[in-house]
């Protein structure tokens, strides 16, 4: 091979390697070098750049593996995924209970807490604001969750954390009382998230968020 | 069953290949018609590899690179002879009724 050869097929490389950084991880852990030696044989004498046509090829495929992956989704995270679209559903509904409630909820405290009457509705118009976030939180969650991504997994038990301390709170405030369908909507909402996160961390999940990379 | 997905399965048939022996067997098979591109070529493997449908024979270093040879499984074995059956009755249920035109046409 002359030196302008080697030259070429060393630049061929380096391109080829620039278009295959866009496929997951795992897929280039397992198989980075052995696409690259059937590109290279495949490549026309001389070749020294990448053609549309391969480029594009090659796009296409990381794409693919990147919204369909081919990894087998575990039943757990299956079920989690659905339970997660669930809550994005009841999280709907809790927010529709809330509205339908406000005036019974705002005459029930005033009622028999007059000083909390303002707080109780700050409360109110604060769950309005944050429900389209938490609504878009859990589909973002269910879609990073089924792609086996591990923060996501992280991100929905930290979440639900966070969900209990502001029922918890809700529950010191003596909400129970004064609006228990908003309080029953919440604690559905809740145990949906309770059983998806429960799921995202079984064995079987864990595999599937962390598994193990073929080493070469 | 895409048709680039058959092909694969057909190449590895008879034997196990490494991918550059997939896309020249494929080739071949087709007649030249069918020229799978690598990106085509793993995203196709990858998914059968994951489906069980096709596993990895052995693995040689070849001029420092990585060569690995798949195989059928049995599970895919049954999928390509399953879906071969299918193909071969359509195509013969559309030959035997343009039998009658074919024999006017070309007479």
């Amino acid at each position: 091979m002359s030196r302008q050869a080697a030259a070429d097929t060393e630049r061929l490389e380096r391109g080829y390697r620039r278009v295959l950084a866009c496929y997951p991880r795992s897929f280039r852990a397992d198989s980075e070098d052995e696409i690259l030696a059937v590109l290279l044989a495949t490549a026309s004498e001389g070749q020294a750049r990448v053609g549309w046509a391969e480029a594009w090829d090659l796009i296409r495929g990381a794409v693919r593996m990147r919204l369909w992956p081919a990894a087998a989704r575990p039943r757990a995270v299956r079920a989690a995924v659905k339970l997660m679209l669930a809550g994005a559903a009841a999280e709907l509904a809790a927010v529709i209970t809330v509205v339908v409630t406000a005036s019974t909820v705002r005459a029930a405290v005033a009622a028999r807490y007059p000083t909390a009457a303002h707080a109780a509705t700050t409360h109110q118009v604060f769950v309005l604001v944050a429900a389209p976030v938490a609504i878009a939180m859990w589909l973002w969650l269910a879609w990073a969750n089924g792609r086996g991504e591990d923060w996501a997994r992280l991100l929905s038990a930290a979440s639900l954390g966070l969900f209990s301390l502001l029922m918890l709170g809700n529950l010191s405030e003596h909400a129970a009382t004064y609006a228990p369908a908003d309080m029953i909507a919440a604690a559905i909402v809740w145990a949906l998230g309770l059983v998806a996160v429960a799921l995202i961390f079984t064995p079987q999940a864990w595999r599937y968020y962390r598994p193990v990379l073929v080493k070469q | 069953m895409q048709e680039a997905t058959f092909l694969i399965l057909t190449a590895l048939a008879d034997g196990a290949q490494h991918g550059y022996g997939i896309i020249t067997e494929v080739a071949q098979i087709s007649g030249g018609r069918v020229k799978l591109r690598a990106g085509t070529l793993y995203t196709a493997l990858d998914r059968l590899r994951v489906d069980g449908l096709i596993g990895v024979d052995r693995e040689e270093v070849v001029e420092g690179r990585l060569r690995r040879y798949y195989l059928l499984t049995p599970e895919g074995t049954k999928v390509l002879a399953a879906e071969a059956a299918r193909l071969h009755a359509n195509a013969t249920a559309a030959l035997t009724r343009l039998r009658p035109g074919l024999a006017g046409g070309v007479a």
